[in-house]
Formats: C-alpha cells, structure tokens, sequence
C-alpha cells in the first residue's frame, strides 16, 4: 500500500475542484464583461435619443416617436444583470456597480420619456416604475417580476423601469421620493406617474391597473425582461 | 453556500477521488491482453452449480460448462438443487444420466451458501468453482482462470469478468453498462489487492481457502461478498482473471432488480458492521483504508445525493407550480432569446459534475475495452437516465433493512 498515491489523488482531486472553479469564475468574469458591453452601448444609444430630442425638438414628434426610446439593449440588460446577481449573489460589489449604472440609464430614459411625451401630444406612452427589493424582505417581488416580464413580452409598447428600492444611489432616493414610495410595503408600481400601488399584483390585477394596456398593440413575439 | 450544496459538493469530491484514484491504479498497471497461451498444468476443478427453481436457465448453464475448453476428466459439474419445486430436477438428473462428469445431488432447502458447502464437502478436487444457474460461462473462462492462478501462485481465489447476457430491454442496457464500469473498477481492485466480493458466477476457489478459513457462511443472504471479507481478514488473496467472461441474465424488471440490490447493498452494510475492524486499519492494506470506507462513504453520499436532488427538484417545482397559480400567468415556452450561453446554469457544481461523469465515461470506456464489451449509444442512455433514479432506491431499502436488523429477501 502506498501513501503517495493516496496524496496524489487528493492532489488531482483538488486540482480538477479548482480548475472547475477557475472555469466558472471565468465565465462569470465573462458575463460581467458582457454586460458591460451592453451598458456601453446602452450608453450611446441614450445620449444619441437625448440629442435627437434636442436636435429636433418639438419640430417633428412623429420622427421621435417612431423611434423606441427604450432600447432593446436595456430589456436584455435587465434580464443579464438578473442572471449575473444569481450567479455572483446579491452582495457582489461588481454587479452592485452595473446594477446602479443600470438603474440611472433607466431613469435618464424614463425623464426623456416624460420630456418626449410631454413636447409630443400624439406620444402617449404607457410605463410602469417597479420598486422591489432582494434583501429577503419582499417575498412577492420575484412573482411581480414575473407578471410584469409577461406583459412587457405580451405588449412591446409597454416600457417598465424596474429599481432595486435599497440600492444605495442618490438619483434613485430623489425618484422614490419624488414618486412617494415607501420601502416597507413592497413591491411598488407606479404607472403613468399615478400615485404608488403596494402589493402584489396577480396578472389579471395588473392588467385592470393598467387600462392603457388596451392602446398597445400585443405581440406573441417575447422580449426579456425581469428585475 | 448553503449547507445542502455543501454537502453535495463533499460528496461528490469523495466520487472524483475514488475514480481519480482507480484511474491513477489502470495507469500503473494495465491489464495484459488476452493471449492464447495455454496452462502448464491443468488442475482437477469441481464447478458448482447451486440451483432453486431454476428449469429456466439450468440446461444452458450445464450446457456451458460441458462446452469449457478443459480436459474432461478434470472436470466435475456438480449441480446442487437446493430443494427446486419446478423441472429443475428433471432437467439436471436428466444431464447427470447422459454425462458422466455430471454428479446431481437434491438436498433440502437450506440457502445458497448451505448448497455450496455440501458441494465442497462431497468434492475432492484442487479447485472449487461455482457458477449460478442464471449465468453462463465463455468456453475459455476456465483456462484463463487456471492461467491466472498459475501466474500469480499466491492467490488463493479468482474472481471473473461479467457481462451482462443479451441485453437488450431499457433496464437490461442500464445494467450492461453498470458491469462494464464494474469490469473496470474490480480490476482495479485486484491492481490494489482490495476486490471486495466473489460473485456468484463464477468465482474459483483453491481448496486451501476452505481449510484455512472455513466454508460459506449465511453472511446476510451474501456469502460471496462475506468470504472476500474473510479472505482479506486472513491475508488471503484474491485476484482478478478480466479475460475470463461470464454471462449472467440480469434482472427485468424494476422491482426484481430493487430486490436484487436491496440483497447486495443491505449485506454490504452488515458484513461491513461485522468486519469493522478493518475499517482504516493499515494491516488489511487498500481493502481496510480504501475500499471498505469508501463504500460505506458512497453508501451515505448516494443517499444524501438523492436526497438532496429530490429536495431540489420538488422545491423547484412547487415554487413553479406556485408562482403560476399566484400570478394567473399561462403557462409558456421559455424565452427563446433566453437560449444563449449566457443563461446557461456554469456555477462551480456544474463543471464538478461534469467532471464526475467524465471520468465515470472514461472508467466505462477502459471497461469495455479490458473486457472486449461494445456498448451501444442506446446503453449509456439507459444508464445516465436511469441508473440515478433506481439507484437511491435501493440504497434507501437496504439502509431501511439494516436499521431494522431485517432479512434481506433472495428472489
């Protein structure tokens, strides 16, 4: 009997558990970098509706409008960033970084929107802010994410903001605020700049909170989404 | 992490090290090729045929062994019906009067191991045999039986490889693989001089081991495993003759097969409560600090493994269940958009388990190889689908029975 091959086999072992480590730490490095990407993009195409708005200004609204506001990128950010918080966990300072820098593209979209709808009469979006919250305190935030996923895939035209409520980023305090969400009843819509509604909604309650929901046009193509 | 993950993680570290271990074992010592030398010597042997209610497979059995390339007259078939209340009677008298190397002896009822015995004590020969009346022997299993003893004069007893015979219903294919993979790791065995168990089918003895140890014992319904035991206790070896082939009809069904490994994992965990001395003890070299722990250790990790999978899989669900009912979503297709790499589940544990059933790929690989064995595609799906399902099953009733000190049933 020998003990060499007793270490030996550890020693493999413990290489084989630390390569499938570095795998995956790669992986999870690679979807970061993705997102990233992502945001970049979603960078550009932000700053390019902001100078189109200002380009045009109210001269020519049909061109604005025609043009989704929200990008397609942010809808597939939204559901990455989702993966890359399960992945990595919610304390992970990296994801906490993209998902704050998600959260203020969110909102420069958002004031864009109102500006937009506001100079165009014929605009007449319909959008919906979601406050919910991760820190295990809000056990129907995860099906209000479900609903609100099903009716974005459902109607394109709907455009939902979604905020972790207890990230730590000052525009986001000044827009629950400003909105009068409290954190201790969530989730929280706010659709069409109403007053808060708190508690989970089923699909079917949602679809009566929403009675705009019937100018869009519905799709049975999916677009992601999530929180 | 939670603990549940954990523990699974530690099980499945346990699984990689014993396969990485074996593996490490083929590469130190691969298994030599079959050749078509013959014995020097070709010593008297009496093959043992323990039979109970066996009119089904009797004859090929018998049949088989007349076909063994040996020199009749030296060997003895010697068929013992353990008091069959079917043909088998018939059936083996009918041999025994056309064949004069065929002696058939009815006795009462008394279990496997007390059939064995009375063959033992009724034969004279150097070698002792036995092959189940479900299982059929390659007409060159006993030379290259022979061959091994003469190779390696200390071992006391040879074990064979098996095969599964003519597999071909889902559970059968399953099963084909599983002996494939155990072709593999009893050889392995036998490079650690560790082989936990003489299977019924044929398993030769020399003479000497039942006058130094003692004969068969009732064991927990599992006297081939309890005899390795022994043999290991005494310093006896035992060896591995992997071109020695061996057909055995597996379980069909379900429920026959549970009944089956109920038996071998529930005498398992009693021959290992009787031998527990062993357990770490350098004197029994790899046997006491690798084997025996290992399998009481695999023992436990499939349980927990199951387990926790389950756990997984219904939590999983009803959550699913659950949200659909809350939320009055209808039930949909997943995202197709959702396709990309990039949801796809690359946590640590799933590389690890990739890691696990490669190398079990790999150790199923070189078995078939040792043993000349082709598996068809349709095979390792059995397996891979299958295997982790039954297999808890059985583990969960042996456990079950051995808490409760109960009988493990034959058949």
């Amino acid at each position: 009997m020998t003990w060499q091959k007793y270490i030996l086999a550890f020693v493999i072992t413990a290489a084989i558990f630390g390569t499938a480590f570095y795998i995956a730490a790669r992986l999870d490095a690679q979807r970061i970098a993705d997102i990233r990407s992502t945001q970049d993009a979603i960078s550009i195409d932000i700053l390019s509706s902001e100078t189109q708005f200002e380009l045009l200004g109210s001269l020519d609204c049909r061109a604005i409008s025609e043009n989704p506001v929200l990008s397609e990128e942010l809808n597939t950010l939204s559901a990455k960033l989702s993966v890359a918080e399960q992945n990595l966990g919610t304390g992970n300072d990296e994801v906490t970084l993209l998902k704050k820098q998600y959260s203020l593209f969110e909102i420069k979209d958002y004031l864009l929107l109102r500006q937009i709808s506001q100079k165009c009469l014929n605009f007449k979006p319909v959008y919906i802010l979601f406050f919910y919250s991760n820190a295990g305190d809000c056990a129907d935030c995860s099906r209000a994410g479900d609903v609100l996923t099903y009716l974005r895939a459902t109607y394109p035209g709907l455009r939902v903001y979604s905020f972790d409520y207890h990230l730590d980023l000052s525009a986001l305090r000044t827009l629950e605020t400003l909105r009068h969400v409290a954190g201790d009843k969530l989730p929280a819509f706010v659709v069409n700049n109403r007053a808060p509604v708190y508690g989970f909604k089923s699909l079917q309650e949602m679809q009566k909170l929403i009675p705009e929901l019937k100018t869009l046009a519905t799709s049975t193509a999916t677009t992601s989404a999530g929180i | 992490m939670d603990v549940g993950a954990a523990g699974l993680y530690v099980c499945l570290f346990i699984a990689l090290y014993f396969e990485v271990f074996l593996l490490i074992s083929f590469f130190e010592k691969k298994p030599a090729d079959k050749t078509t030398e013959r014995p020097k010597h070709y010593p008297s042997v009496a093959m043992v045929v323990p039979c109970f209610n066996e009119e089904r497979t009797v004859a090929k059995t018998i049949e088989s062994l007349l076909a063994m390339e040996y020199p009749a007259d030296k060997l003895e078939i010697v068929v013992v019906d353990d008091g069959s209340k079917d043909g088998t009677r018939a059936i083996a008298e009918g041999y025994a009067a056309r064949y004069p190397q065929i002696t058939y002896f009815y006795k009462e009822n008394g279990g496997k191991y007390t059939a064995l015995n009375f063959a033992i004590a009724h034969t004279t020969t150097d070698l002792i045999g036995c092959l189940d009346a479900d299982s059929f022997a390659a007409e060159d299993a006993l030379i290259e039986a022979v061959k091994e003893f003469e190779n390696d004069p200390a071992a006391m007893a040879i074990t064979p490889a098996m095969k599964v015979y003519r597999p071909r219903k889902m559970l059968e294919l399953m099963q084909a693989v599983e002996y494939t993979f155990g072709i593999f790791y009893k050889k392995m065995f036998d490079n650690l001089s560790a082989i936990n168990v003489l299977p019924g089918p044929f398993s030769m003895y020399k003479r000497g081991v039942f006058e130094q140890i003692g004969v068969f014992r009732h064991a927990h319904n599992t006297e081939d495993m309890e005899i390795a035991f022994r043999m290991h206790a005494n310093g006896l070896r035992i060896v591995n003759a992997h071109t020695a082939f061996v057909y055995t009809t597996v379980p069909q069904t379900v429920r026959a097969l549970l009944k089956q490994r109920t038996r071998w994992s529930q005498g398992f965990l009693q021959n290992a409560r009787d031998y527990k001395h062993m357990f770490f003890n350098p004197k029994f070299g790899n046997f006491g600090v690798l084997v025996l722990p290992f399998g009481l250790v695999a023992f436990c990790a499939g349980l927990y493994t199951a387990g926790y999978a389950l756990y997984r899989v219904v939590s999983l669900v009803a959550t699913r269940v659950g949200d659909l009912y809350a939320t009055g979503i209808p039930a949909h297709l997943p995202d197709p958009a959702h396709l990309s790499w990039y949801y796809l589940n690359t946590n640590m544990l799933s590389f690890v388990i990739i890691a696990v059933l490669g190398m079990t790929l790999v150790a199923i690989f070189l078995g078939s190889r040792i043993s000349d064995t082709r598996l068809s595609p349709k095979s390792f799906v059995a397996y891979f689908a299958l295997f982790g399902l039954v297999a808890p099953l059985w583990l969960a009733r042996a456990a079950w029975g051995a808490i409760l000190a109960r009988e493990s049933a034959w058949r």
